[in-house]
């Protein structure tokens, strides 16, 4: 890190963590949190037939008002089931990493029983709550015989098979691989408003109750001690036909994920910092990305540090940090209850942050989604956004400004372009500014890059320039107020409204319905920006009582210069803005405009000569969908253009060069 | 002298570079050439430039650094500028390449680039028949240039739209494809290094199909430059027959003529030229530096087929020779034979 980042790190952090330390919400919640649903599996990895044969114990409590006669369970592998699952149909066999190829997955429920024994598999049906594709089965209901009364704890076992997919959207194997994540029956949260159990979705990811998971791993003595998991290790042991076997415990999480893989270097290191953490990170590291290992730990040290100051601390005693194989990173970049999958590349430049943000990013999902369990199915923008208004400013604070990268025939470079952190790096919202309103349920977006611009990249923003309206001190305080509010619960959008108006004392619906709910954009602009010497009046005046030709001595020989500047609102969402006039000799005129209309001008007789206009010149607004038009100066200047003009004519000339050399 | 004897490949390009020095006009008329194709497709670009940066503040960030964000906006708002020549210059650097089916789908700079291309194309044979010709000649000037280039139109335009056709075929066939059904083959590879490395190996056998198919078109243009007094078909064979003959020492002139050109690219990169200008803002300095460049690159491309006249047809033992024998002295009573 350099020293000007490190500064700006200590700054930013150091604001935070002082404004925010006497924080102590009435509502929140101890560790740990009250165990909604809590499961106990004992699971076995047949390596050779990629599967997982397991047995869960689920206890899970009804703590709404009502009795639920019914239970639904997400089986989410069985969206690679075959190609009519909605999962295939909306993702149109895409994976994350192109096409998924025809390795099939499944989960199969092959007995289900409640605490007094009664089985419950004649009852289980599928369902499909948000299409109704009848041939999804990616939600299981089951009808109990006898309903659950509220405040009523019961226990299910439940005998299943996974078997796993080539991997190609976060879950499956590749080779001695494996990731196994989303592989379990699992139930839905129970509202008030009844079951909230959405369907497997091209865009979709998780919501879930938080509980208890103690799981037991049984792997080939090959993968001893190359298996990683949600939580703390708790067991090692060799047992008979050469395996082993793993114990995984963790309280107040809401998934298990694990992996194994024979490969994998272990790389262990501690976070420490007073107030925020004491955490063993646990690196799995293929050996191939082995230069890249102090990357990893560092950017993961970053992310607890930072989310940790804002957000408060992060309270599991270990992070296990993934990294996918060639050929498996479909399975990287995700996050799961103290753990997550990272993703770089052998060539991966130091001067890209991409292994950085990745790792910063999830591990910034245990704060976003991990504690502050939203709902990813219906407001995705409340983690994934979020976390990445969050990972912009870690990734700012901790390394300075990305830099764009070079592909060519699957080597990285860096070229000496800066990307900065958030706008730039956020710029794949303006390519859909308009598509879809960001409060849509994630597989409403028109397509996938609909929801990744909206989803992440316009929450950021919109973060990103609510922070710029109210400070980042007012900002840390709201974040802190929602965290501390929702910590180990299900907040919505409103909660984090009504907290934005709770640490700054207005309503700033307005500029949630503006933005958060709009598909409109904003675009300001200076249409006019002119400057010419003051010209003496024309025409008859009074002069003693009558009409003269020729203007009085007094405004005969006017000095200075006449300015006009006219802005526009080119975009149909307003957001109040800074208009900003230089003038010769550092003059400054600065005006707030409300914005409201869809123009406004400026006129100065007789001032100093204007050198420029901008529109929102402190870059607050940064959903402004075209910032090249937010400044206009009356002068011309052609060198900039010139500049680049002779640079295209010399790179064309070398084109030519280059194409006609074969022939 | 062996078989396959006359200079080595470094002493044929030695001699095709002081050919090329002492004839700097043809440098210059390719430089020309260069400059005004390039100027048909930047024009457009410039204009849009100047409308856009020249009363913008933001031009004084653009003069230091190629900002990213004006040119994502600017890529974004102006799509029929750039059109798709981004995402296209990206997908042919990418391990599975590009199809040529997607050239339909050209849009802005992309699409006059290709039309552009052709358009390079039939004066790169117009230039390739000059500049040989001229080569030949001790006594030549731009008129020469001009004379030989058209003369040898007709044939060159066929060596040479066959040459662009099988470096296209070499793309597809040798790259592309293979890239695309490797593709999933390439994921199920251990390691990635293992997946570049294939890469690499097709990219190599690439840059070799398109040696190949330059050498042989280079040869036949050399022949049928200095064999007149051949029948055409005599001509096009004794040229396949002459790359055929002598593969070593012509792979070795391309190779020093790479090496060379690479050389220069690095002296470029060091002294940075365009970022001096940048900084002192010293534009004329910047054009000037750049346009001398283009020229000394010209200039060695120019030696490099000197080099392969040279190779081909310098060495005099006429029983594996291709030059044309030298006319017998006049006769006393014969007046000297002027040219036509």
């Amino acid at each position: 890190m350099s020293a000007k980042a490190r500064a700006g790190a200590v700054g930013l952090l150091g604001l935070a963590l002082g404004f925010f330390s006497p924080a102590s919400p009435a509502r929140a919640v101890d560790f740990p949190p009250p165990a909604v649903a809590s499961y106990q599996i004992t699971c076995k990895l047949d390596a050779d037939a990629k599967t997982v044969e397991g047995t869960e114990v689920l206890t899970w409590k009804n703590t709404t008002s009502r009795p639920a006669p019914t239970l639904r369970f997400h089986l989410y592998l069985n969206a690679f089931r075959n190609t009519l699952s909605t999962f295939w149909r909306e993702s149109g066999g895409v994976g994350r990493d192109g096409h998924i190829p025809d390795s099939w997955g499944s989960v199969e429920i092959r007995r289900m029983t409640a605490n007094d024994g009664a089985d419950l598999l004649p009852a289980l049906r599928y369902i499909a709550p948000d299409d109704g594709n009848a041939d999804d089965r990616t939600v299981a209901e089951v009808i109990l015989g006898k309903p659950v009364a509220p405040g009523e704890t019961i226990s299910i076992a439940i005998d299943f098979l996974s078997r796993l997919p080539r991997v190609a959207v976060r879950t499956g194997y590749k080779d001695d691989f494996f990731m196994v994540v989303q592989w379990f029956p699992k139930i839905g949260v129970l509202q008030e408003s009844g079951w909230n159990c959405h369907q497997f979705h091209a865009t979709s990811e998780f919501f879930s109750d938080f509980g208890r998971y103690d799981v037991s791993i049984d792997v080939p003595r090959r993968f001893k001690g190359k298996v990683g998991a949600t939580g703390r290790r708790t067991d090692e042991r060799e047992t008979s036909g050469d395996r082993v076997l793993y114990r995984f415990q963790q309280d107040g999480v809401h998934d298990f994920a694990w992996t194994a893989d024979p490969n994998y270097m272990v790389v262990e290191d501690t976070f420490r910092e007073a107030g925020i953490g004491d955490v063993q990170l646990i690196l799995l590291l293929q050996p191939e990305h082995r230069s890249q290992a102090e990357r990893y730990i560092k950017a993961a040290k970053a992310s607890l540090s930072g989310y940790g100051k804002v957000l408060g601390p992060y309270p599991y005693p270990t992070l296990t940090i993934v990294d996918p194989p060639w050929g498996g990173r479909a399975a990287g970049g995700m996050e799961y209850p103290t753990l997550i999958t990272g993703g770089t590349s052998w060539s991966a430049p130091r001067a890209v942050h991409r292994p950085e943000s990745v790792t910063i990013h999830e591990a910034g999902h245990q704060f976003f989604y991990g504690l502050l369990a939203s709902n990813e199915f219906e407001e995705a923008w409340l983690d994934e956004g979020f976390n990445t208004y969050m990972t912009d400013r870690v990734l700012q604070a901790a390394y300075g400004p990305n830099h764009v990268e070079l592909d060519v025939f699957g080597l990285h470079f860096p070229l000496g372009i800066d990307i900065h952190y958030p706008l730039d790096s956020n710029r794949r919202y303006f390519e859909t500014a308009d598509w879809d309103p960001l409060a849509s349920y994630a597989w409403k977006f028109r397509n996938r890059k609909s929801y990744g611009a909206l989803v992440y990249s316009k929450t950021a923003l919109t973060l990103a320039t609510l922070e710029r309206m109210i400070g980042t001190p007012t900002m840390d305080h709201a974040l802190r107020l929602y965290a501390d509010r929702w910590r180990y619960r299900h907040p919505t959008t409103k909660d984090f409204i009504d907290a934005v108006r709770d640490a700054t004392g207005k309503d700033w619906g307005w500029f949630f319905d503006r933005t958060i709910f709009s598909s409109g954009v904003v675009d300001y602009a200076v249409d006019e920006a002119t400057c010419v010497p003051a010209r003496p009046p024309r025409g008859l005046f009074e002069k003693d009582g009558q009409l003269v030709a020729g203007p009085p001595a007094d405004k005969a020989h006017p000095k200075g210069w006449d300015s006009v500047v006219t802005v526009v609102r080119r975009g149909d969402v307003a957001l109040p803005v800074d208009v900003l006039l230089r003038f010769d000799g550092g003059h400054v005129h600065r005006v707030s405009w409300d914005g409201e209309a869809r123009w406004t001008r400026f006129r100065v007789s007789g001032g100093p000569r204007l050198i420029e206009a901008l529109v929102d010149p402190d870059e607050k607004i940064l959903l402004d969908t075209d910032r090249t038009n937010n400044g206009r100066r009356p002068e011309a200047d052609p060198r900039a253009a010139t500049r680049w003009s002779a640079r295209a004519v010399f790179w064309v000339q070398n084109m030519i060069d280059f194409l006609t050399v074969s022939w | 002298m062996k078989r396959d004897g006359g200079p080595k490949a470094l002493a044929c390009f030695v001699r095709g570079m002081k050919l090329s020095l002492s004839k700097p006009y043809l440098a210059l008329a390719l430089w020309l050439m260069q400059l005004m194709m390039a100027a048909v497709l930047i024009l457009p670009i410039s204009n849009s430039l100047h409308a856009m940066l020249d009363r913008s503040p933001a031009a004084d960030k653009m003069v230091a650094n190629p900002d990213y964000g004006w040119w994502e906006t600017v890529r974004r708002t102006h799509p029929d500028l750039l059109g798709n020549f981004p995402e296209l210059a990206t997908g042919l650097l990418s391990p599975e390449g590009i199809k040529w089916s997607e050239l339909p789908n050209l849009r802005g700079i992309g699409a006059v680039a290709f039309s552009l291309a052709l358009l390079a194309t039939v004066l790169h044979a117009f230039a390739l028949g000059g500049m040989l010709g001229t080569l030949r000649e001790e006594s030549s000037s731009l008129v020469t240039f001009g004379r030989e280039g058209m003369r040898r139109m007709p044939a060159f335009l066929v060596f040479t739209f066959a040459a662009f056709g099988s470096a296209f075929a070499a793309y597809e066939w040798i790259y592309q494809r293979s890239g695309e059904e490797m593709s999933a083959r390439a994921h199920a590879l251990p390691t990635e290094p293992m997946a570049l490395a294939v890469t690499g190996i097709r990219l190599l056998a690439l840059v070799l199909a398109l040696a190949v198919i330059k050498l042989l078109a280079d040869s036949v243009r050399v022949v049928w430059v200095a064999r007149p007094d051949l029948p055409p078909v005599s001509r096009f064979l004794f040229g396949i027959g002459g790359a055929l003959g002598r593969p070593l020492r012509l792979f070795g002139i391309l190779g020093v003529y790479a090496l060379v050109t690479a050389g220069l690219y690095v002296v470029w990169l060091i002294l940075d030229p365009s970022a001096g200008g940048e900084a002192r803002f010293a534009l004329v300095p910047l054009i000037l530096s750049q346009q001398v460049f283009v020229f000394i690159r010209l200039l060695i491309k120019i030696g490099y087929y000197a080099g392969v006249s040279e190779a081909l047809t310098r060495t005099p033992p006429p029983e594996y020779s291709y030059a044309a024998a030298s006319a017998p002295p006049p006769r006393p009573d014969e007046p000297p034979l002027e040219n036509a």
